[in-house]
């Protein structure tokens, strides 16, 4: 991999957890309203597959999603203007934090239907092939809880029946909410197995390493763009609860995920490979980044509101 | 052009669409080989090949998801759920998906796309395949409901329908596709198409109705106006949009109205247009607004059962019969 890749994804992890850690603390004073499901732990497995992509390919995402987001290309600000519930979000207020969408970064978006963005972007890349560009993709993001869902198991069979040049990222973080993947599924590993005897192309990576997901997302989607679907399972780690006003001390240690960052930070572990030959342009990465984001919130808080009226009339005809 | 049954009608409106725009795409089970079990997409797949016309798995939930998606990317998918008691199982993608992709987006994506799903009963297929589930997508935001009952309603509507940027849920009645016949007219203005249809003009009672119960209201309304009762019917062409302009304007000069539908009465369609009558033109109303649903009992496979459960032409006159003389 070359320094200037390593140094790029260390940016675009840099930019989704700071993002993160800025959604959380506004949530907590107050000054965002709603209901937000935190990426911090899992900037690995967005920076790493997007990083593989065109602008044009298509990704579908979940509720938590402002990592794919930003790391298929979404202006931060926009993203921003959008948890902020205002006009010039990315859907003008009527989506938040869950309904994140972007058409010209090829983000066909999120769906808080847990599973229910896989035929999505199946369904996308397919007509993509159809209407005969003989290279784009579509990437769907999930968590291990789309494991439970119905959807889960008949869109890879339809994939397959009709090729559709799709690659499906199972981001294992451990807890569906508050059910451990290892309980609904196994170990790790466990959800690739399974895919993989429903006849998909299906591997297994640690997120840890940004770089080994890069390099594996590289050989998966190299099939993909040959027209057939895949399934990657990458093991990640959900460090905040399952959104920020979830009690996940019920069910978890309090410092779970302090816990898991102190001796498994993805950016740490790669800032750590970078640091001695880039230290000064890792600092400007941080620097840039932070100033990226104080800039989204000043911009974003300065926005209108929607427009009432744009809520359609209840008329009859 | 030649009478169509409803099912000639429904494929021929298929393929002229399919023929006049490439991005027409058909998605469902057993739809290419076999033609459909109702025969309606008979020939499509030899015409437009199986590019156009997949056979799906029996994925409900997958198919009209991976329909949503295409229709992002400018194609305009029509899925055929077999029987529309099937549509249960893909209801996610329907109302959490297809009907709020655009809103959510801020408009930025479309989905342009047709729900198929014949339903109703009269073809003896007992409780899980005979239901009439209509109003629960008239509630919806975000989804248009078409209900034609001719040949050339279900004909225009269903082009209509395919080349609506929104998603049309179009219903089609099983017990019409064979046994209702008719020529095709011209094509209608497309502010039009979507007016309740005037079967028949009358004085007394104004009837509002809709897919196979239309016929059993003119057989009502024939040995009512014997006795001296003319019905004014009404053909409900689409739930929503929904013409209550037309509805109002026919009990402003009857007085009384009636709603009949294979619809369980319960919360049926029909509440909402009396709800709505009875709030706006109370002072027109010369009679209790009268609701002729279904009962709240699953279908009977039984004919006897079935006739107990859906409006026959003999509930639907007795009571008109008893609202008239109010």
């Amino acid at each position: 991999m070359s320094e200037r890749r390593a140094l790029d994804l260390y940016r675009v992890m840099r930019l989704i957890r700071d993002f993160e850690d800025r959604v959380e603390q506004l949530h907590r004073t107050g000054r965002l309203r709603g209901s937000f499901h935190s990426s911090v732990g899992q900037e690995s497995s967005a920076a790493g597959i997007c990083a593989n992509l065109k602008p044009a390919d298509v990704v579908t995402s979940t509720h938590r999603g402002h990592g794919h987001a930003l790391a298929k290309g979404v202006p931060p600000r926009l993203i921003m203007a959008e948890l902020f519930a205002k006009g010039a979000g990315t859907s003008g207020g009527r989506g938040g934090s869950m309904h994140l969408h972007h058409r010209e970064s090829g983000f066909l978006g999120q769906n808080a239907i847990v599973g229910g963005g896989m035929p999505w972007a199946a369904g996308a890349a397919w007509a993509r092939r159809h209407l005969g560009s003989d290279r784009d993709i579509g990437v769907s993001f999930v968590g291990d809880g789309a494991f439970g869902q119905g959807v889960f198991y008949e869109t890879f069979r339809l994939a397959a029946l009709w090729h559709s040049p799709c690659l499906f990222v199972c981001e294992n973080n451990e807890l569906a909410h508050s059910m451990p993947s290892t309980a609904l599924v196994g170990e790790p590993g466990s959800i690739a197995a399974a895919v993989a005897g429903l006849g998909i192309r299906a591997t297994y990576v640690d997120g840890r390493d940004v770089m080994e997901v890069f390099d594996v997302a590289k050989a998966l989607i190299a099939n993909v763009r040959n027209g057939e679907p895949a399934f990657l399972e990458c093991k990640v780690f959900r460090v905040k609860a399952h959104s920020l006003s979830d009690p996940d001390y019920r069910y978890r240690e309090q410092d779970a995920g302090e816990q898991w960052l102190s001796a498994n930070d993805p950016l740490r572990i790669l800032r750590e490979r970078l640091d001695a030959e880039h230290g000064t342009e890792l600092d400007k990465i941080d620097n840039d980044v932070t100033a990226e984001i104080a800039a989204a919130v000043a911009w974003a808080e300065s926005q209108e509101e929607p427009d009432r009226a744009s809520v359609e009339d209840s008329s009859l005809c | 052009m030649a009478d169509l049954k409803y099912a000639e009608a429904v494929r021929a409106a298929l393929r002229d669409e399919m023929r006049a725009d490439s991005g027409v795409v058909l998605f469902g089970e057993e739809i290419g080989k076999l033609g459909g079990v109702f025969t309606v997409t008979q020939g499509l797949q030899a015409e437009f090949g199986e590019d156009r016309v997949l056979d799906a798995p029996i994925s409900e939930a997958a198919m009209i998801g991976w329909a949503v998606g295409a229709a992002t990317e400018g194609l305009k998918p029509v899925v055929e759920i077999m029987f529309m008691d099937f549509v249960t199982v893909a209801m996610d993608q329907i109302v959490n998906a297809a009907s709020k992709l655009a809103f959510m987006s801020g408009y930025q994506y479309q989905v342009p796309l047709v729900v198929r799903m014949p339903y109703g009963g009269g073809t003896y297929h007992g409780p899980q395949h005979s239901q009439s589930l209509e109003t629960w997508f008239a509630h919806v935001p975000g989804l248009a409901v078409y209900c034609p009952s001719t040949s050339s309603d279900a004909y225009w509507l269903l082009r209509l329908a395919i080349q609506n940027p929104e998603p049309v849920i179009f219903l089609e009645s099983k017990a019409l596709y064979f046994n209702e016949s008719g020529p095709i007219s011209e094509r209608p203005d497309d502010r039009q198409a979507l007016k309740c249809r005037l079967v028949r003009k009358g004085s007394h009672v104004t009837v509002v109705t809709s897919g196979r119960m239309v016929s059993r209201c003119e057989a009502a309304a024939a040995t009512l106006s014997s006795s001296g009762i003319e019905c004014e019917i009404l053909d409900v062409r689409s739930l929503w949009p929904l013409d209550m302009e037309t509805i109002a304007e026919s009990v402003e000069r009857t007085g009384k109205l009636a709603i009949v539908h294979e619809a369980v009465e319960f919360c049926g369609w029909g509440s909402e247009v009396a709800a709505w009558i009875a709030q706006n033109r109370m002072f027109h109303l010369d009679g209790p607004v009268t609701r002729i649903g279904s009962a709240r009992s699953p279908i009977g496979f039984s004919k006897v059962l079935e006739d107990a459960t859906i409006p026959t032409v003999e509930r639907i006159e007795a009571t008109i019969s008893d609202l008239a003389a109010f």
